[in-house]
């Protein structure tokens, strides 16, 4: 007997943990769709705590905002060990905009949404890329920037120079980026099968790629530049650009406010040149005319 | 390693974040962890059944997943943790669960001869647990629970998953600004190496002092 209910156990804590997980699942729509006042409190403390609105940001007087912060030149700690960078550059004067401070917080990228949605800061600049698949998530303001894609190969290689050359081979991308969605979505089902894999920041997969644990990957050229510059990595981007991504501040949805507020900073700053001339402090080039 | 030298007091900066999130976890995990090894050796049964849960899904999930969960996953009932409070709360449910079970083993080791003589003298089965058995069981617990602590310092790195600034994270930064790597992992390998040495000298001594008694 005794031994019997010993192998009964484990069973019963599964069954356990189901019942547990299935109240969790249900726990949340059921809070929200039928019960006012759970859903009037929750909303509330989101907004005290994560300034859900464009007032609640003005009366803290802080836009938060989460960027990656290992991405020179668009986002990376100065030697002061400052964020700083190209969209650094942008979120504060967006943030003077609005009247405020910008207050940076640094993550991997991957993680970066599932912050802004769970209202650990008000936006992303990070180089978003505005895609439909995001929309449906978050909203985005105008763009702020365009970057071209190109692929990377190692300087020694001459059997990459388009993405038909992927087929069989590795090919590394920055984990949750657009860019590996494009990978996975656009490219695999055209290329046939290659194998792909994922980096947490783009010095990591281009360190890879210098010692050939990768046969390639796709980037923009602004970001590589530093980098390879920097490192003496033999690497080289090859072919034409892939593709063109432009990116945006990310916010929550169902901020209208914030929205327009964001898109008249970016407007006037591009109107009265402030835009331009961090643009080239950043890249040593002018904007290409939109 | 100059530019480690260079960078040492933000590195440090990580490491006090580290150190922070370890002691705190600790602290709270210990009292976890004695609260629930005496909920598992209770007469009542839904009690018992409960601590056996609680070990049984936490010794049996990554810690990884533990903190994502703290962090994000309570969001969606309206409960937003900073990234600091969220690790140390994830961390200490994390180590009271093991170190539930170290003590536990350390329990069951005091022979039933002084829980007998306890009660003879008149003692309720509470005084006995505070005076007799914990005592002598902390003894037991100490080298386990060492292991425990010094495994805890080495799993903060995974904070840096929900924004903590930590040792592992600093270096991440640094590599970006710098784009060289193994000075600062070299780097902040020591530092860990330094750290849990400081916590594996003090629990020695403790246990010295412990064993000193008899």
């Amino acid at each position: 007997m005794k031994s019997l209910r010993r192998t009964s156990t484990p069973i019963v804590w599964a069954m356990l943990l189901m019942v547990v997980l299935s109240a969790c699942g249900n726990a949340a729509p059921r809070s929200t769709a039928t019960d006012p006042a759970s859903n009037t409190s929750a909303e509330t403390t989101a907004t005290a705590t994560s300034g859900n609105t464009l007032e609640a940001i003005k009366s803290a007087g802080v836009l938060k905002v989460g960027l990656m912060g290992t991405y020179a030149p668009y986002n990376f700690l100065n030697a002061n060990k400052e964020v700083d960078g190209f969209d650094a550059d942008i979120a504060k004067e967006v943030a003077k905009r609005l009247g405020v401070k910008a207050e940076f917080t640094t993550q991997a990228f991957s993680g970066l949404i599932p912050s802004l949605q769970a209202g650990k800061f008000d936006a992303i600049i990070s180089q978003v890329t505005i895609t439909d698949e995001r929309k449906q998530q978050l909203d985005f303001s105008d763009p702020y920037i365009t970057n071209q894609v190109k692929i990377i190969v190692n300087a020694n290689n001459t059997d990459i120079t388009k993405l038909a050359d992927f087929k069989d081979k590795n090919i590394g991308v920055g984990l949750g980026t657009n860019d590996e969605t494009y990978l996975r979505t656009e490219v695999l089902p055209q290329v046939g099968n290659f194998n792909i894999k994922t980096y947490n920041d783009v010095i990591t997969s281009l360190q890879d790629l210098n010692v050939g644990r990768i046969d390639a990957t796709i980037n923009n050229i602004y970001a590589l530049k530093p980098i390879v510059e920097e490192n003496g990595f033999k690497i080289k981007a090859v072919g034409d650009a892939i593709k063109s991504d432009q990116a945006g501040i990310a916010i929550r949805k169902d901020n209208p406010d914030l929205l327009k507020a964001l898109n008249k900073a970016l407007t006037d700053m591009k109107a009265d040149g402030t835009y331009e001339t961090i643009f080239v402090k950043w890249f040593g080039e002018k904007p290409a005319a939109e | 390693m100059q530019l480690v030298w260079d960078n040492l007091p933000f590195l440090l900066k990580g490491a006090g974040y580290t150190l922070l999130i370890t002691i705190i976890s600790m602290f709270f995990g210990l009292i976890i962890g004695v609260i629930v090894a005496i909920a598992r050796m209770q007469g009542n049964r839904p009690i018992r059944w409960i601590a056996r849960f609680y070990v049984s899904i936490i010794r049996g999930t990554p810690v990884l997943v533990q903190l994502v969960i703290v962090y994000y996953g309570l969001t969606d009932y309206g409960i937003t943790l900073d990234a600091i409070p969220a690790a140390c709360i994830a961390l200490s449910i994390n180590i009271g669960a093991y170190l539930s079970e170290t003590f536990r083993g350390a329990i069951l080791s005091i022979p039933k001869g002084q829980t007998e003589a306890a009660y003879a003298t008149g003692m309720t089965s509470a005084q006995t647990m505070w005076r007799i058995i914990l005592p002598q069981a902390a003894r037991t617990a100490i080298p386990p629970m060492g292991n425990t602590f010094i495994g805890m310092l080495k799993e903060t790195s995974l904070v840096s998953v929900i924004t903590v600034t930590d040792l592992l994270r600093s270096a991440d930064l640094l590599i970006a600004q710098y784009y060289v790597y193994m000075p600062f992992y070299i780097g902040i390998a020591i530092m860990y190496w330094i750290m849990s040495t400081i916590f594996s000298t003090i629990l020695e001594r403790i246990e010295r002092r412990l064993a000193k008694a008899y």
